[in-house]
């Protein structure tokens, strides 16, 4: 009996995220903090819509969203941009900026707002690219035009890295890649698990009926 | 009407918004950002101006010479007032509209269309910040290196090569054009293509930034939208701008006598 007062007594774990669309496709979802989750969704729109919330830290009627136990309706100004920069995303929402070179677009964001230095910013590229087997001196000169699908993503997944959010959104990972190249963009959770152990990762994609 | 309001209502709130973070110009990649549109509006600009613009000084001091039948010092001052006060500046403004503005907003257009104006805000970064601030900087500065570079072609092509067509030395002009020029000529030209580059820039921005829809479709539109207005801006505020500093300051209120 003490020991099922005790169990019920301990904490449940912290949640990352909990998010609730109401409607006719209901979709509750939660996830803890330092595990990795792989969702999926019952179409592109439902997709884009949890992103959306979860990067603007911002949540329509029909949503529910909390993120790091705070529910996001609440925010206002200073407190949810605090919360928008613990969460980074690696999606079509957050594309590459075409006139920028792989480098350019991997360090704007820290350029911009000064940190991390631009020093770290070219050993954490230097390092993601080499493990995904790429060479940075060629690699990086490019514009997106000249990147193939797979190399786009690693550059997307570089500049995440840099950023090194507590709750990372990979989303539709494999769209548009060779059996081979998802291969090798299994390695993508590795990298953020071996850089970020208490780090968040979600994985969301689109159901297949 | 409504849109017209609108677009000046929104080309004000843009004009005030970038004039207002001029300083976030010392952030790394905003000044590289300031950097390569000074490159690529003021500096690949130049080279295809040089032959029209020795061309223009030439054939002002030979028209007003032999159509006027004037002296070497009408000749002169009118090869001041023409190229320093409003064919400079305005040829300047004019290279710009068509080299940059085009391409500047149709950029910006494509940036709004594919959603990377999209990618750049959840990254944290302002739109005004990257985009808009070190567009119209780089274009004021720009317009008012091209337009001293028009001059200064213009000028010395002026006096270079008129006296194979007419009779005056080469020293004759020189002379009178360092008596008759003033530095008002100066003042007011870097003050005319100051405001001639932000009204382009701004022009471009605004239109690059609020495309009538979100297709492929809208790049066409932006482009003729903001070439036009920009066109507009630049008369306007040419005859302005003459009309306030010759005319009321020189010569005070002009009324009509009945």
């Amino acid at each position: 009996m003490s020991a099922v007062l005790q169990s019920d007594a301990s904490p449940a774990p912290q949640l990352a995220l909990r998010y609730l669309r109401h409607g006719a496709r209901e979709i509750a979802i939660e996830v803890p903090v330092g595990s990795v989750r792989r969702i999926e969704l019952p179409d592109s729109e439902s997709k884009s819509a949890l992103v959306t919330a979860v990067l603007k830290a911002r949540c329509e009627p029909d949503e529910e969203l909390e993120l790091f136990g705070q529910p996001v309706k609440n925010l206002v100004g200073r407190a949810r941009q605090k919360i928008r920069n613990r969460v980074g995303a690696l999606s079509p929402i957050v594309g590459l900026i075409n006139n920028l070179n792989a480098w350019e677009n991997i360090a704007l964001p820290a350029a911009y707002h000064g940190k991390p230095p631009l020093a770290e910013v070219g050993a954490i590229t230097q390092e993601v690219l080499g493990v995904f087997g790429l060479e940075p001196r060629t690699f990086l000169a490019r514009v997106p035009d000249e990147l193939g699908k797979l190399e786009r993503k690693i550059t997307a997944f570089a500049r995440l890295m840099v950023a090194g959010p507590e709750l990372a959104i990979i989303e539709s990972l494999n769209d548009g890649l060779s059996r081979a190249e998802c291969a090798r963009v299994a390695g993508f959770e590795q990298e953020y698990r071996r850089r970020h152990p208490a780090g968040t990762l979600i994985f969301v994609d689109i159901r297949e009926e | 009407m409504l849109r017209a309001v609108r677009e000046i209502e929104g080309g004000l709130k843009l004009s005030v918004n970038a004039a207002g973070r001029l300083p976030v110009l010392r952030k790394p990649p905003i000044l590289e950002s300031f950097l390569r549109q000074v490159y690529f509006t003021g500096v690949t600009a130049s080279t295809g101006v040089v032959l029209r613009a020795s061309l223009l000084g030439v054939l002002i001091i030979a028209i007003t010479m032999d159509v006027l039948d004037a002296d070497v010092d009408l000749a002169v001052k009118i090869l001041l007032l023409v190229v320093f006060r409003e064919v400079g500046p305005l040829a300047a403004a004019t290279v710009i509209i068509l080299r940059s503005g085009t391409a500047m907003s149709a950029e910006m257009a494509m940036m709004r269309i594919s959603g990377q104006t999209r990618a750049l805000r959840y990254m944290g970064i302002d739109l005004y910040d990257y985009l808009v601030v070190p567009r119209v900087a780089g274009v004021m500065v720009a317009t008012v290196a091209l337009t001293f570079y028009i001059q200064a072609l213009a000028v010395a092509g002026g006096l270079l090569f008129s006296p194979f067509i007419i009779e005056a030395t080469f020293m004759e002009l020189a002379s009178r054009l360092f008596d008759l020029f003033s530095p008002v000529d100066f003042y007011y030209s870097i003050i005319k293509s100051l405001l001639f580059g932000f009204a382009v820039a701004a022009a471009c921005c605004y239109h690059g930034l609020n495309p009538p829809d979100l297709t492929q479709n809208a790049v066409p539109k932006v482009v003729t939208r903001a070439v036009t207005q920009c066109a507009m801006l630049v008369l306007t505020i040419n005859a302005v701008f003459a009309y306030v500093v010759f005319g009321i300051l020189f010569f005070g209120l002009v009324t009509a006598k009945v």
